[in-house]
């Protein structure tokens, strides 16, 4: 049965990996930072795709060579009732489908398109081949998946604000921090543009925050790895940790070095930021 | 020969049982199940109203210093649960004639609650759902109610975990799952599901505690024929509207109804295919127990595009305004809005941001957030914030007249990865911006206004799941706790700590107290680990 979820010794590790990203309402997901989300926000594409459909126990994989075959089929055949997505038209949405979810790879869909529901208006395929039949089935399989495996999913282009705005926002924004230097080649930095809209909005490799903590013995200062209300952990210049209770007394002074990016973020409008990553993404 | 063997095996093993529950049968009057919690924890929230306050007043600010762990279970015997490298505890335990009923997905323990022993186990092999959390069980008279990640319903003897019957209610394939513990009302199971990947509708179930015959079921999203449709471009889109029902809800006995908060709507961040407020998607309902019909809403999160799921538990308690006596309700929702509502009839009082916001273009005449369009999931990015609150149980305290939540404040950009005019499942996704603080806030729930607030220090972000729970008790005490691992207690008047322990993992449950043998005990859940706290002498 395709619902049975797979317990492989094999997925364990990326399931940890999984355990904050996956399961929507009741879930931590990847736009909100936990610690193993980061891990899977870095998780290769295809593992996380693979890590997401065990966690939601979605089953077997759609042959997306088959279902590619089967595309133009469903669209010639079946499309016109059930959507091009198999989303629902006039017919209902194949989505949720019982026939399609007890089947893995046509073993059980073959047999029934080919003889249809006649009575309930769904035609019988029966002069269609095996191989089609079978490349229809996958074609379906994959829709499921396009819809319900959130780890496949991907962000569509995204630079879709206006670059000379962009370019101006930039200019009368960010220069009192900043230089033509830090903008030049910007584009060239990152992978991709939501990485880049990301990292102008926050860029995370700066975001360490140092402190000054006074005790009875004397002031500590450095980059602090870790606070709480009860204990603060800094490395000083020299690379030395030291841990501090914070007993009474004890005064301690954090330095945020995004303390003004923190500010954009909590008032930033949607368009300033498309056109600031449309005119970023012109830095090559 | 073979017979006898099995018979004297069998025989051995109840004695076994016998001897551990000597003098402590657990059988529950269904007349005291709900009722404020003092030697028993019969339901999730200790009672029906959901204020997680105790009356004990054994432990107080001036004797928590002396707090000392009277026995820790560890779960060694489960591994790695699908979607999580260790058992995690997320349940609220009930504790019953001494017996605490502890659970993970798939597996139920009753427990000795002097000694942390196990009395007996109950697990089960599940053919799909998610293994995410378990919240607990549901006890009536000497019966146990147990939910699956593939949704079954299981009853057991609460003495011996025997199984007596089980029922299935909804299909894994479809992605629903459970999570919930169930809610025990009168002759009433009362079950919720979860699930949101497959665009399915939510609903809530009651089953008869005898027989496991179904009495009614409520569907979150309207269907043929219902005046709510108007919200909804179509019937279709409704029948595939979500609005889980995974947290258990509060009740109010003189009104007998049900108060269940709903969960978000489907298509999850891709709203351009359900034009309209999505009733009942993302409200408060209220809902008559005895035959399952709506009497109210108040819907929380109009045409929710932001996965804003609306599972915090809505608290009941009773307050004078102008000098008339008032039966309320208030929530703090995850869209970031604090409500107040009249329990009676659903009209609002309060409707007020709790963290900082901007998404909202104000109110409608019923008191519901207008959302601004801009701020919907967009293909470029769209930034909006967090979920404000999240299904760790928050508490209410009348000592104090103050709600309690950890929140947590910070930003996302929300991506639309499907602008397809029909489109399903999640159809975006979403990627934290900024820093996020969680923040305890201990709230007037008659004027929305926080009188104090904790923002727990941290150099790194908020986990989205905002907690721990809370707990408060009538010896001004509050009992949470930090994302470092850190049990707090903290006056519940005035925010200030009292007290703190360094556990071995976050508390990741409902934290519960009670009076055995005369001592109160605290018991919480933290990790793989459920700790129970007493005064030492």
């Amino acid at each position: 049965m395709r619902r049975i979820a797979v317990r492989g010794v094999a997925c364990v590790a990326l399931l940890g990996v999984i355990a904050a990203a996956g399961a929507g309402s009741q879930q931590p997901r990847a736009d909100q930072q936990e610690g193993p989300q980061q891990g899977y926000a870095k998780a290769a594409p295809a593992q996380r795709a693979d890590a997401t459909r065990v966690f939601l126990g979605l089953g077997a994989v759609p042959d997306k060579a088959a279902a590619a075959r089967g595309g133009p089929l469903f669209a010639q055949n079946c499309a016109f009732c059930h959507g091009e997505k198999a989303r629902g038209a006039t017919g209902p949405s194949l989505i949720t489908s019982d026939q399609v979810l007890a089947d893995n790879h046509g073993e059980h869909l073959a047999q029934f398109l080919r003889k249809g529901i006649p009575e309930k208006g769904m035609p019988a395929f029966a002069s269609m081949a095996d191989q089609q039949l079978t490349d229809i089935a996958e074609f379906l399989h994959q829709q499921v998946e396009d819809v319900a495996n959130r780890g496949a999913y991907h962000v569509l282009n995204i630079v879709v604000g206006n670059a000379a705005e962009g370019k101006a926002y930039v200019e009368s924004h960010c220069m009192q921090c900043h230089t033509a230097e830090t903008f030049a080649h910007f584009a060239s930095k990152f992978r991709s543009p939501e990485q880049l809209q990301g990292n102008w909005i926050w860029p995370r490799r700066s975001a360490q925050m140092t402190a000054h903590v006074k005790t009875a013995e004397g002031t500590v200062a450095g980059r602090v790895t870790q606070i709480s209300d009860f204990r603060i952990t800094l490395v000083d210049a020299a690379g030395k940790t030291a841990v501090i209770d914070r007993k009474p007394g004890v005064e301690v002074t954090i330095d945020d070095p995004l303390a003004a990016h923190q500010e954009m973020v909590m008032t930033l409008g949607n368009d300033a930021m498309h056109n600031v990553t449309a005119y970023l993404e012109t830095l090559k | 020969m073979k017979l006898a063997v099995v018979l004297c095996i069998a025989t051995g093993a109840m004695a076994l049982a016998g001897a551990v529950l000597h003098g402590q049968q657990v059988a529950v009057d269904p007349e005291t199940i709900g009722k404020a919690p003092v030697t028993n924890w019969t339901t999730f929230n200790g009672d029906y109203s959901g204020q997680r306050y105790s009356t004990l007043t054994q432990i107080t600010a001036d004797n928590v210093n002396r707090l000392e762990a009277q026995w820790v279970y560890r779960i060694t015997e489960v591994g790695a649960q699908r979607g999580a490298p260790v058992p995690i505890i997320k349940c609220t335990p009930l504790l019953v004639n001494g017996v605490l009923y502890m659970t993970i997905p798939d597996h139920l323990w009753a427990l000795d609650a002097r000694t942390g022993k196990q009395i007996w186990r109950y697990d089960w092999v599940d053919h799909g759902g998610h293994l995410i959390g378990q919240r607990g069980v549901g006890i009536w008279k000497s019966t146990v109610f147990f939910q699956t990640p593939d949704n079954w319903l299981i009853a057991l003897d609460a003495n011996t975990g025997k199984e007596l019957w089980r029922k299935n209610y909804a299909d894994a394939r479809k992605q629903y799952f459970s999570t919930s513990a169930p809610l025990v009302v009168r002759n009433h199971v009362i079950v919720g599901v979860g699930g949101d990947a497959m665009d399915m509708p939510g609903f809530l179930d009651s089953f008869d505690p005898v027989t496991g015959d179904l009495q009614w079921t409520w569907w979150s999203t309207p269907r043929k024929g219902d005046a709510a449709l108007k919200t909804w471009p179509n019937a279709a889109a409704a029948e595939h509207g979500g609005g889980m029902t995974w947290m258990p809800g509060t009740y109010d006995p003189d009104l007998n109804l049900l108060y269940w908060p709903t969960g978000n709507t489907n298509p999850v961040f891709a709203g351009q295919g359900r034009p309209g407020a999505n009733l009942w998607t993302e409200a408060i309902v209220a809902i008559d127990a005895d035959t399952g019909k709506l009497k109210w809403y108040f819907q929380v999160s109009p045409h929710d595009t932001h996965d804003f799921d609306n599972t915090t538990a809505p608290i009941l308690f009773d307050s004078t305004i102008d000098g008339k006596p008032r039966k309320l309700v208030a929530q703090a929702a995850r869209n970031g809005f604090f409500v107040t509502l009249d329990r009676d009839t659903g009209k609002h009082l309060v409707v007020k941001p709790y963290v900082p916001l901007d998404y909202s273009s104000g109110m409608s005449k019923d008191g519901e957030p207008i959302p601004i369009a801009d701020k919907d999931p967009q293909v470029g990015g769209s930034i909006n914030i967090v979920n404000a609150s999240n299904w760790p149980a928050p508490a209410y305290s009348p000592q104090t007249g103050l709600m309690y939540v950890n929140s947590v404040e910070g930003k996302a950009i929300y991506y639309l990865t499907d602008d397809s005019d029909k489109p399903s499942g999640y159809g975006g996704t979403g990627d934290g911006i900024g820093r996020s603080v969680r923040v305890l806030q201990a709230i007037d729930p008659l004027t929305g206004e926080a009188v104090w607030k904790h923002a727990y220090p941290n150099v790194k972000d908020a986990p989205t799941t905002v907690g721990p729970s809370i707990l408060t008790t009538a010896g001004n005490l509050l009992i949470s706790g930090d994302d470092q691992k850190n049990m707090i207690i903290f006056s519940a008047d005035k925010g200030k700590i009292l007290w703190h322990y360094e556990l071995n993992a976050n508390e990741s449950g409902g934290i519960i107290t009670y009076l055995l043998d005369g001592k109160q005990y605290i018991v919480l859940g933290a990790g793989d680990s459920l700790y129970a706290w007493s005064l030492s002498k």
